[in-house]
């Protein structure tokens, strides 16, 4: 279980300005939930993110990762970037082996783990390629093996369809889907796509404007598994998309709720 | 024509081509006893290559120069690696490395002799100051551009900030510092003739302005067409060494002076 407390970010700026990222977030995400983090850019919905991955240490309050308190990068969190941050000087097979060998297993048991990973997303006849060589939508699908590989926990995914177009960001969201609906990992994502948090989550937690607060929980009560074509005419899941959709176009949240 | 200069190879050849073309004609339009024709230059090439006091000379130039090389790398990569990660490291190097570059090194030769002598020691020291400055400047640009989502990517998987930086700063960087390598090669090679210049004792540099001491112009040329082909080779090697090193890059860092 995720347990974030009275976390709060103050960034020091160029000019001696402190400047409040994130404040007052208060928020439980229990084992095998996905949990969406959406909010208008700028408002710190990354920033919460790394701190929970131990990237960024927080100013006030505390992450709990199963009741031990972060302090640092740990394999339990994965991370997946919406730049993607694939190895450029190793290959698909490489990186997806990468953090496999980092933690001392053996060459081919990595080896029989990173293809059978790229089978799943239909990328083993590419596992030779460079980076460079991959279009957005495989560089990603790399990525989230290359995470996957060691069997991290909770998977922290930031914006990661963001740098995608349409058509690729749909697949990956169905692709992701069926991942987890198999093995059920806890999941933070980060998006600013309503849609895309209505469609993939257990929950969705709305952020304000910065300093970016909590403005909502919201609970998605729509059973699993979720196919993309069934839902797009549920008329729940269009509630839940026009609800959120409106809840971030009003602007007057700067007001903590007392 | 077009068919032909396609293939690799071909157009340096031209170009070679073309530059003794014009240096033959100048040399007969002008006439001047300090300015021998191509031909009569080229024909000095054998003499000096069988020459073993002059292959001594040749050959001693080239260790000092790979020498003085191999440990500017050494120093160099480690150091602008650490500047661009540390701010503290970088603050403290900088203004000490900006104040050096653009001393001519070879200017800093009596000094150095003075306090090493003249022999090998001095010369590498000048080769090695020259290397130096210009792989740490374009290591710590690489160093200083990876970015920390890679790092992170790294963190999350369990590495400490040491092996981060031998293991994700490292080879992320090496796209740019091969093109300080680069530079550096060029460096190395004036700073081996110039050294030379000022301390003749032994090497390339000594075989050319004996030559000029003696009026022997053709042979003055044929040393100087001899360094512009060990320029030309190493560069080539180099290059071959940067495909299968960085091979995986972007050919963002293309330079301009390519070779084949």
């Amino acid at each position: 279980m995720i347990s974030i407390e009275g976390l709060s970010k103050t960034f020091d700026t160029q000019r001696n300005r402190p400047y409040l990222a994130i404040t007052d977030i208060d928020l439980k995400v229990a084992d095998g939930e996905f949990v969406s983090i959406l909010g208008p850019s700028g408002c710190g919905k990354s920033t919460l993110l790394y701190i929970v991955g131990g990237f960024v240490p927080p100013t006030t309050g505390a992450v709990l990762v199963d009741n031990k308190p972060v302090e640092g990068p740990g394999p339990d969190r994965g991370p997946v970037f919406q730049e993607f941050a694939l190895f450029p000087w190793k290959t698909v097979l490489g990186n997806v082996m990468y953090g496999l060998l980092e933690q001392g297993q053996k060459h081919k048991d990595a080896e029989a783990r990173a293809r059978e990973l790229l089978a799943m997303v239909h990328l083993s006849r590419y596992a030779d390629f460079y980076p460079k060589e991959l279009s957005g939508g495989m560089k990603q699908r790399v990525a989230i093996c290359r995470t996957l590989a060691y069997r991290p926990k909770i998977l922290l995914m930031d914006e990661p369809f963001g740098a995608l177009d349409a058509h690729t960001r749909v697949r990956l969201q169905n692709d992701l889907l069926e991942i987890w609906e198999r093995d059920r990992k806890t999941v933070l994502f980060v998006t600013h796509s309503v849609e895309e948090a209505v469609f993939l989550s257990d929950r969705v937690m709305v952020m304000t404007r910065s300093p970016g607060r909590i403005k909502e929980v919201i609970p998605i009560d729509l059973p699993r598994p979720r196919r993309r074509a069934e839902l797009l005419v549920d008329a729940r899941y269009q509630r839940y998309v026009v609800d959120i959709e409106k809840m971030m176009e009003n602007p007057v949240d700067e007001v903590a709720q007392a | 024509m077009k068919a032909l200069t396609s293939i690799p190879g071909v157009p340096p050849l031209i170009a070679c081509f073309a530059l003794l073309v014009a240096w033959e004609g100048l040399a007969r339009l002008v006439g001047l006893e300090s300015l021998p024709t191509a031909w009569e230059s080229l024909q000095e090439l054998p003499a000096i290559l069988r020459d073993p006091r002059s292959l001594y000379d040749i050959l001693s130039s080239v260790r000092r120069m790979v020498t003085g090389f191999a440990r500017a790398a050494l120093f160099a990569i480690p150091v602008g690696l650490m500047m661009g990660r540390s701010r503290k490291v970088a603050a403290f190097f900088n203004p000490l490395f900006m104040m050096i570059y653009p001393v001519p090194k070879a200017a800093l030769m009596p000094i150095i002799m003075l306090w090493l002598g003249i022999g090998d020691a001095s010369k590498t020291l000048v080769i090695f100051l020259g290397v130096s400055l210009p792989l740490i400047y374009h290591t710590y640009q690489g160093s200083k551009a990876v970015g920390e989502k890679l790092l992170w990517s790294g963190a999350a998987m369990g590495m400490s900030k040491r092996e981060q930086l031998l293991r994700i700063v490292l080879p992320a960087a090496m796209p740019e510092i091969m093109v300080g390598c680069r530079t550096g090669l060029v460096l190395a090679l004036i700073t081996m003739v110039t050294s030379e210049m000022i301390v003749r004792q032994a090497g390339i540099g000594n075989l050319l302005f004996n030559s000029l001491d003696l009026a022997q112009y053709s042979a003055t040329y044929a040393t100087i067409v001899i360094v512009g082909v060990l320029g030309f080779v190493l560069d080539l090697l180099f290059e071959k060494a940067r495909g299968i090193i960085v091979g995986w890059a972007d050919p963002v860092h293309q330079i301009a002076v390519g070779s084949a």
